[in-house]
């Protein structure tokens, strides 16, 4: 799956380099742009940051911008964002990408960048303010890819688990949505369960072994990321046969799977957005600031793992981390060119 | 001459002269401020924050502290942007009611002499909770009169100056000037002498809460008007802001020492402590300390300044 | 003001308890028009209870109070006596510290109000200083926080002088003079004089016999909750007022030539000084029960705790332990058993290696409980099942069972009954006949007939030192008194 996105991308990167307009990078050397990050304090956040500043101080290297800075707020509230981003502002900057606190609560300040001539872009954490630019994940999708998934391995349907994340984050309401969105599609499964593993697997395990007994037999688990390997262990102690658990890309997930794998043949597959996207943001931000005629609303590709190429993905993964990949400026302007 | 020098003078300046010497701070850092529209963007969350600030000097003049401050204004902002959105009679039912509730919670405290933290912090999560049913999913919409007033542009002084000057103004004439006022600061200085007076201090508890209450809604409601939306989470940070805003601004814990002018420069030093740092390009995970250390920094000064006096 | 010639306050048969104690035994009283009526007693005689009933703080248990021949005992509150005008300087200031002289004057005086309050505010208080104490030097703009404790009082008494709406008619004024100095002092007597011949009525109560006699027109005398003498002020001298406020002479000690043995051969164990200048030395010589008297906080306690921290300036050979007066602040811990509050102040006996022997903490606190009679079925019931004087010999049981030498005692026996005294003098004089010795602050005159020894304390000093044979009560009556007073 990710080989075949990778060479849509370069497809469509062709194409695009054919556009006038491309290349002239002269244009975007003398500006700055900004990362406003409202949280750092789990793996996800910490790759992220580590693969903007990888790519983006090559860029600024390459003299493709002048500056590429990263600002996290000491405190995960809307309001520090708020201040922060009217900061950057105040400090000159062409361009602020955005993985913002709050889809709303920032829109005032956005609203401020865009009177002042500020270029704002949005991803993973997006903002709804008109003018800035977003690129969304498509969580329901991701939730609905599950459950597709699951309809796939198992014809006849079954009991599902859900995992859900962080109650009251919106990321979790969506994914939540798109999985049951999937069941009622395809008609063949029942969610039996649902309990907050709040993306940790500490957290995941303690719930799902809460819950177990209450349970009749589940041939699924749903999840959102973190919290495979916690259910994992819950089911193994609990001695129920293990079922399909969809997991989320970190390492100790796929740790587990591909024991799993060599032991017994377990097969399941493992879906995540990869913490890159912050760069795929970056070039965004920079296509905009060269004068490139990009549509408001752009979807991030997923990392989707599958049983062929665990072993590949887990050997670029670190441990405690989530598998990761850069995106590069061709897959923007592919990125941009599909959304046309 | 030496009286202009006096301790108890310095004490009074030293909240103006703090901020005065981090807006020089900033302004040097980044020259881009000292603008019209530098301003605006510089102060402008902070006036939300001059409010619940105020509304927690209330509080803290009575000698009680509220920590559910922070959670109350979340609770305003999600009612601010949702039901006084789409349905506004109920919507200012609801803050009148919260108000109430306020002034209630004052005279639960007071009757029941329970101890205000413990009461507060219990409320902090009723508030918070009812602000997740309220508004389950960030979301809702400022009213537009909100919205238009707190983005005024006035013509020469940016529009966060103004209101802080205003909110300065008319709390400082109605609790330092008034006779009103002054009978519900004694209530902090000696409820004792209040009572042998024959004031009620249930009655002035429950006047102070209500107060404190008003302000907070004014609070949740400028926010919204800044933010354009809500979330049942967006001003949790208020509540330690708020009671720093009031330490800073010369205020005390005890004895119903507060002073409005200084609580209102409190918050706006706190703000714009948040913003020099990152003028700085501070490190984040130093930056809570940092703004710690001011805050301790300012402090020191003052009891410095108090032992001068305590020698004399 | 009133012209009628009839009282303007009666009080009639009041009657006050606190739980066991009674505090005030039917008193009646007359206040006229007119006139300054002295109060004088010693420590809890009852002097406050009078004044705070009056002034409507606390409620009589029965009894009868009329203002200007109306009766007011129903629902009689501070704002009913503020309304009638009877007005209270209060002995412990009762000012704002956070604001001004003038909102001061604005909180008691609620008729200042509107627009322009704080220039009637000022003008108010202002004038009532300038007319009390001339040359007070205080703004009406000072922060009440910042002035010193006298011209805090000087604020007090104006404003329970200064007049609104409702007229002065009765001031209650507790130890005015107590934190002004001797001009300030004489400026406010002046006043009283002028404000009583201009028809007011002043209760003043001191312990300044001098300014009681030369200012007050009638004086009455309390002991033991009651009024035991009331008379003309002219009708009274210094000795006479000293007299009244003591009990009849009574039998001699029998014991004395004993004592004087202990003294002339024991050596002494405790030598100390208190700070102020002028003070005679306290010296407790091995085996003596020494008596520290005088009125209530007058440097006793302090002395008591320079000789339990063996400071600077005091000659102590050996270890002290300490029984507290205060039994909820500073002696019991009340969630602990009684065995545990007895033995924590000797654990070290307790010790195996480094951790403690329960069993023998026990035994050792039930041992005290034979000997000293603690009234309980079993000493690990909590400290809180006991009463009040049960629990204060659980506290001695503590001082005594810990290895010390020297015990002082900070007015051990305050609100415990009388039987319990009596098993806790006796336990006194059995383990000073053991070589123990006792330092004991005591307000009351009974308990000092227990000691060899007195030293009489005035303003933090020893002024007087008095052998069994020569206390009298009234010699520490005397010497508690200023002689210039």
């Amino acid at each position: 799956m990710r080989t075949f996105t990778k060479a849509a991308l370069l497809a469509t990167v062709a194409a695009v380099a054919a556009l006038p307009g491309q290349g002239a990078w002269a244009d975007t050397s003398g500006k700055r742009i900004a990362l406003s990050n409202n949280y750092a304090g789990n793996s996800w956040r910490q790759a992220m940051l580590r693969s903007w500043d990888k790519v983006t101080s090559q860029a600024v290297s390459d003299g493709v911008v002048a500056a590429a800075d990263a600002f996290t707020t000491a405190e995960n509230q809307v309001t520090e964002q708020a201040a922060q981003i009217q900061n950057l502002i105040l400090q000159g900057y062409d361009a602020i990408v955005i993985n913002a606190a709050s889809p709303e609560g920032l829109n005032g300040a956005v609203q401020e960048a865009c009177d002042a001539g500020v270029t704002v872009v949005s991803f993973d954490g997006i903002v709804t303010a008109e003018c800035a630019w977003r690129i969304a994940v498509d969580f329901k999708q991701m939730g609905k890819d599950e459950v597709l998934y699951l309809a796939d391995r198992l014809p006849e349907g079954g009991n599902l688990l859900e995992i859900r994340g962080l109650a009251g984050v919106f990321v979790d309401d969506e994914i939540s949505a798109g999985i049951h969105e999937g069941v009622a599609e395809t008609g063949k499964f029942e969610v039996v369960g649902s309990v907050h593993g709040n993306w940790a697997q500490d957290v995941a395990q303690k719930a799902v072994a809460g819950i177990l007994p209450s349970l009749p037999e589940i041939v699924g688990v749903v999840t959102q990321g973190g919290d495979g390997y916690g259910a994992a262990q819950a089911i193994a102690a609990s001695g129920r046969d293990m079922p399909i658990i969809v997991m989320g890309n970190r390492h100790d997930e796929l740790t587990w799977w591909k024991e799993q794998k060599d032991a017994n043949g377990y097969e399941t597959m493992s879906v995540s957005i990869a913490p890159g996207v912050s760069t795929l943001a970056f070039w965004v931000a920079q296509q905009i600031l060269d004068g490139a005629d990009v549509p408001k609303d752009l979807t991030v590709p997923f990392l989707r793992i599958d049983q062929d190429n665990l072993e590949e993905n887990l050997a670029n993964t670190e441990p405690g981390g989530v598998a990761n990949v850069e995106y590069s400026l061709g897959d923007a302007q592919g990125v941009i060119a599909g959304a046309m | 001459m030496s009286a202009l020098l006096s301790p108890r003078v310095l004490r009074g300046l030293l909240p103006p002269l703090s901020l005065a010497a981090l807006l020089i701070a900033i302004f040097w850092l980044q020259p881009r401020t000292m603008s019209y529209f530098g301003l605006n963007l510089l102060l402008n969350l902070a006036v939300p924050i001059a409010l619940a600030t105020i509304a927690q000097m209330f509080i803290l003049c009575v000698n009680e502290l509220d920590l559910s401050i922070g959670g109350f204004v979340s609770l305003v902002a999600c009612i601010t942007a949702t039901w006084l959105h789409d349905t506004p009679l109920l919507g200012i039912a609801a803050l009148v009611g919260l108000i109430v509730a306020y002034a209630l919670l004052g005279a639960l405290i007071h009757i029941r002499n329970l101890p205000s933290i413990v009461v507060t912090l219990g409320m902090s999560f009723v508030w918070l909770g009812l602000a997740v049913l309220v508004l389950p999913t960030p979301g809702g919409k400022a009213p537009e009169y909100i919205r238009s007033l707190m983005t005024l542009k006035p013509s020469l002084v940016p529009f966060p100056i103004i209101a802080s000057v205003v909110i300065a103004g008319v709390v400082h004439l109605f609790l330092m000037r008034s006779a009103v006022g002054t009978v519900l600061r004694g209530a902090g200085g000696n409820p004792r002498s209040l009572e042998r007076a024959g004031w009620s201090l249930l009655k002035i508890k429950m006047s102070m809460f209500a107060l404190a209450g008003f302000f907070g809604v004014l609070s949740g409601m400028a926010l919204v008007g800044l933010t354009t939306s809500a979330d049942a989470n967006i001003a949790l940070r208020y509540t330690l802001l708020s009671i720093a805003g009031v330490i800073l601004g010369g205020g005390e814990f005890v004895g119903g020492r507060v002073s409005p002018i200084g609580a209102v420069i409190g918050a706006m030093t706190l703000a714009l402590a948040g913003s020099f740092l990152s003028f700085l390009r501070l490190n984040p995970d130093w930056q809570i300390g940092a703004q710690g250390a001011i805050l301790i920094v300012v402090l020191a000064l003052r009891v410095l300044i108090s032992r001068s006096e305590a020698k004399r | 003001m009133s012209v009628t010639s009839g009282p303007i306050v009666r009080l009639d048969g009041v009657e006050k308890s606190f739980g066991a104690v009674r505090a005030l035994a039917s008193v009646s009283l007359d206040l006229m028009p007119g006139e300054c009526f002295g109060l004088v007693g010693h420590n809890g005689a009852g002097k406050s209870t009078l004044m705070n009933v009056l002034s409507g703080n606390l409620m009589p248990d029965s009894g009868q109070i009329l203002i200007g021949g109306e009766d007011v005992t129903a629902g009689y509150t501070p704002q009913t006596a503020m309304r009638h005008g009877v007005r209270c300087v209060y002995q412990e200031l009762s000012l704002c510290p956070n604001l001004t002289v003038a909102e001061n004057a604005r909180i008691s005086h609620p008729a200042v109000s509107g627009i322009g309050w704080r220039r009637a505010a000022r003008a108010l208080i202002g004038g009532k200083l300038d007319e009390v104490f001339p040359g007070h030097g205080i703004s009406t703009d000072d922060v009440v926080g910042d002035l010193s404790i006298a011209s805090r009082q000087m604020v007090e008494i104006s404003r329970a002088f200064a007049v609104t709406d409702v007229a002065a008619r009765v001031v209650i004024l507790d130890e005015p003079t107590s934190s002004l100095d001797a001009v300030a002092a004489e400026k406010l007597l002046k006043h009283v004089r002028r404000y009583v011949s201009e028809g007011g009525t002043v209760v003043l109560i001191s312990h300044l016999l001098g300014e009681i006699l030369d200012t007050s027109d009638r004086i009455a005398v309390m002991r033991d909750g009651g009024i035991v003498a009331l008379d003309e002020a002219s009708g009274f001298n210094r000795n006479s007022l000293v007299a009244a406020m003591g009990s009849v002479a009574e039998g001699a000690a029998q014991e004395a030539a004993e004592q004087a043995v202990i003294r002339a051969t024991a050596p002494v164990v405790v030598s100390a000084k208190p700070a102020a200048p002028e003070s005679l030395t306290l010296a407790a010589h091995k085996g003596e029960v020494v008596g520290l008297a005088g009125l209530a906080g007058q440097g006793q306690t302090e002395l008591l705790v320079k000789v339990f921290d063996h400071a600077a300036g005091t000659k102590v050979s050996g270890a002290v332990s300490l029984v507290a007066g205060d039994r909820q602040t500073d002696g019991v811990f009340p969630l602990w058993s009684i065995a545990e509050n007895i033995s924590i102040g000797s654990l070290r006996q307790f010790l195996d290696g480094f951790l403690l022997n329960h069993a023998r903490a026990h035994a050792f606190a039930e041992e005290w409980r034979r000997q000293i009679g603690i009234r309980t079925p079993d000493v690990a019931e909590p400290i809180l099942s006991l009463s009040g004087g049960n629990q204060q010999k659980a506290l001695f049981a503590r001082a005594l069972g810990a290895p010390a030498e020297i015990i002082v005692m900070d007015d051990p026996m305050r609100g415990v009954d009388v039987g319990t005294k009596q098993e806790v003098y006796g336990m006194i004089r059995e383990q000073a006949s053991r070589g123990r010795t006792f330092l004991w602050y005591t307000t009351e005159m009974d308990e000092l007939r227990n000691c060899d020894h007195v030293y009489v304390f005035r303003e933090g000093a020893i002024v007087a030192d008095l052998a069994h044979s020569e206390m009298t009560e009234e010699r520490v009556l005397h010497a508690s008194f200023r002689a210039d007073a």
